[in-house]
């Protein structure tokens, strides 16, 4: 995907979002275009397919999604402007401006081994402390870190894993 | 040298106690897309222009297109290293290069990684390499000469201490011969005048660059020399770093007070290269494919030599910039850029080149901006009209041709204009010192050559210096000092012609 599709889903994806005024809605309409894009997921091929004319295609989305309107709509307007392979994309952005509205930072925890349910709340209370959202996080197990806990959120890499420490100090021991 | 084991795990102990083990946070970025030494990566929200990213694997690149939803870079190494998903950190530097008078005698990358297998460089000090050129305040005019060695450059076309003189010409024109020739002279001046010289090779072949190295260590001029090298087979990102760096470096020595000589050999190729990369960062294309920001890539390094005022050590950087024309072609775009920035040109035409003359100068277009005032006044009595004279002789002999009838005062004006443009020629490799420089100008411009034939005006040349050498060096040696032209000197100036026409035996 180029530069310019991924500003064009970004901008699809602002889209659907502000026609949601409420937070409540917003959620709603974005599950019910999660759960349209699972349903649509095996026809994606005939979908992108130009031997299908887009009359059908509407056909086929309008009655697939006869409880979604708003998400069929959406989907229609996708077919029309032959973006329907950037879905997937928008997607991943509707969730993440959901997340802003929400006031949510996502993170990935990863450690050597499993941590604790109480390790775990921790993290997360810290990591909310320091970027003052929430933050969800994601728990993920490394063996090759040895110890400590690499953290990636924000847009922030937070590294405080042995393998990092070692890293390091070989690079300043070889310099 | 004999390694102490306990040495080195002092060093070790030393290193492991003072390391620094607190948790790293960094913000970072991923590559989407890597390719033709152009990495795009998401993330890096707030990433400054020009600043240095690491991309693991000891790739280091540099952010230059900001973009509304990813950054374009240059990597500084190989691009099969990076892959894409990898993790971009920022670094919160610019890039840098370390200076110091360890650098001396030193063949470097731009990142200042020696290339030479003379073992790490010792420096105490990183300079960044983009900065902004010292201002009006503090500056001097120019008004040292360096010399170059070359007569036909010192006598007309001089060249001052903190001037930008382009060197412009097609292949094999005798461009770098003339920037190296300057080097070598720079032997024959005595240590407190000296120029600590850097020559920056931008996208020329290692066996050339080898050459250069090997010319100038041959000739002991890697003493005072430091040789930046970004070749061929480098990244565009090292060319267009290249000048920057060897700059860099010189100014340090620069702000020390001491004289600079900086030859960027070539910059047409360094144009080149930063066209590559605004194309594959897709910028936009404007005049022969360059981006509109050419010349500002050019002024701004230019602009970086300068005299430095007293109160800031008087010292200067003087940018002997190369250009390569593609058949004389001097109306191309970055030509034209580099001429109007500079002050003065010396062209080379490879006509010249063919019919003998070396250094195959073009006299009528050549031009020193700012170098007449920094000038020798020995040099500026003898050969002040020299350039016209030579420029109308070169009209004369174009209309001598046609096979009219010429009056006496151009038949004498034509046969003086042989002799001197004979006069002028000198090997490469052999830069004369000022006062030997004194003395021939002298003999051609006074008449001396008159009674000779123009076949024996070399060798007369040849024979005056080596007479001038083994008997008159007493004369040679005033003349290497004198500030003025006065009648004292002078004198012993004709007795030395004088004598010598005795012993000049014609062919």
């Amino acid at each position: 995907m180029n530069s310019s599709q991924r500003m064009a889903a970004k901008r699809y994806a602002l889209a659907y979002d502000e026609t949601s005024p409420s937070l409540a809605q917003a959620q709603a309409r974005a599950q019910e275009l999660f759960s349209a894009v699972q349903i649509l997921a095996g026809v994606s091929v005939p979908m992108q397919s130009p031997r299908i004319s887009s009359v059908h295609k509407k056909l086929i989305i309008n009655e697939t999604l006869r409880d979604w309107p708003h998400a069929a709509a959406f989907i229609n307007v996708l077919i029309d402007a032959k973006r329907y392979h950037l879905l997937p994309e928008i997607c991943k952005w509707v969730d993440q401006l959901l997340d802003d509205r929400r006031g949510i930072s996502r993170a990935v925890v990863t450690s050597a081994k499993g941590l604790s349910q109480a390790q775990q709340e921790a993290a997360r209370k810290a990591l909310s402390a320091r970027y003052g959202k929430t933050v969800e996080a994601v728990f993920k197990t490394d063996p090759a870190l040895l110890g400590g806990l690499k953290i990636t959120c924000n847009g922030e890499l937070i590294d405080g894993s042995i393998a990092h420490r070692l890293e390091k100090l070989q690079e300043e021991i070889t310099k | 040298m004999a390694i102490r084991p306990e040495e080195i795990t002092s060093i070790i102990k030393e290193k492991i106690e003072k390391f620094d083990s607190s948790i790293d946070v960094s913000e970072v970025g991923t590559v989407i897309q890597v390719g033709d030494g152009i990495a795009r990566v998401y993330g890096l929200n707030n990433v400054k222009a020009s600043e240095l990213v690491d991309f693991g694997h000891g790739v280091k690149g540099m952010a230059l297109n900001l973009e509304y939803d990813n950054v374009g870079c240059v990597l500084m190494g190989p691009d099969h290293l990076v892959q894409e998903g990898d993790v971009v950190k920022r670094t919160g530097e610019v890039i840098s290069i370390p200076v110091g008078a360890g650098m001396i005698g030193r063949v470097v990358d731009p990142l200042g990684n020696p290339l030479d297998g003379k073992g790490a460089i010792k420096t105490d000090k990183n300079m960044p390499l983009d900065i902004v050129a010292p201002g009006i305040i503090d500056r001097q005019p120019v008004k040292q000469p360096l010399q170059t060695g070359l007569k036909a450059i010192d006598a007309m076309v001089p060249i001052g201490k903190g001037q930008r003189e382009l060197i412009i010409g097609d292949r094999q024109t005798g461009k770098t011969a003339i920037a190296i020739d300057t080097i070598i002279n720079q032997k024959n001046i005595p240590e407190n005048e000296r120029c600590i010289c850097i020559y920056v090779a931008v996208g020329q072949k290692q066996s050339t660059v080898a050459q250069v190295v090997k010319t100038l260590s041959d000739f002991g001029a890697m003493e005072y020399t430091i040789v930046v090298s970004a070749t061929a087979s480098d990244p565009a990102s090292l060319l267009y770093i290249a000048p920057y760096a060897g700059c860099a470096i010189g100014e340090y020595f620069m702000w020390q007070g001491k004289d600079v000589l900086i030859v960027y050999d070539d910059l047409s190729k360094h144009a080149q290269a930063y066209r590559q990369m605004s194309l594959l960062l897709r910028r936009p294309p404007g005049r022969e494919a360059y981006p509109g920001d050419v010349f500002y890539l050019h002024s701004r390094l230019l602009e970086r030599a300068c005299k430095l005022s007293k109160e800031n050590g008087g010292g200067s950087l003087t940018a002997l910039p190369i250009i390569e024309t593609q058949a004389n072609d001097v109306s191309a775009y970055i030509p034209t850029n580099v001429i109007s920035i500079t002050d003065g040109q010396i062209y080379l035409e490879s006509s010249l080149f063919l019919s003998g003359i070396k250094p195959a100068i073009n006299v009528g277009l050549s031009v020193s901006r700012v170098g007449g005032s920094a000038q020798r006044k020995t040099v500026r009595k003898i050969a002040g009209t020299l350039r016209i004279d030579l420029s109308q002789y070169q009209e004369l002999a174009g209309f001598a041709q046609f096979g009219s009838e010429l009056d006496k005062e151009s038949q004498r004006q034509i046969a003086r204009g042989k002799r001197m443009t004979e006069l002028l020629k000198q090997n490469q490799y052999a830069p004369l010192k000022v006062g030997e420089e004194v003395l021939v100008l002298y003999a051609g411009t006074h008449g001396y050559l008159d009674e000779i034939e123009v076949t024996d005006v070399l060798r007369y040349e040849k024979e005056l210096l080596a007479y001038a050498r083994a008997q008159k060096q007493d004369v040679l040696d005033v003349l290497n000092q004198a500030s003025e032209l006065n009648k004292e000197v002078e004198e012993k100036i004709t007795s030395v012609l004088d004598a010598f026409k005795t012993v000049f035996k014609p062919a």
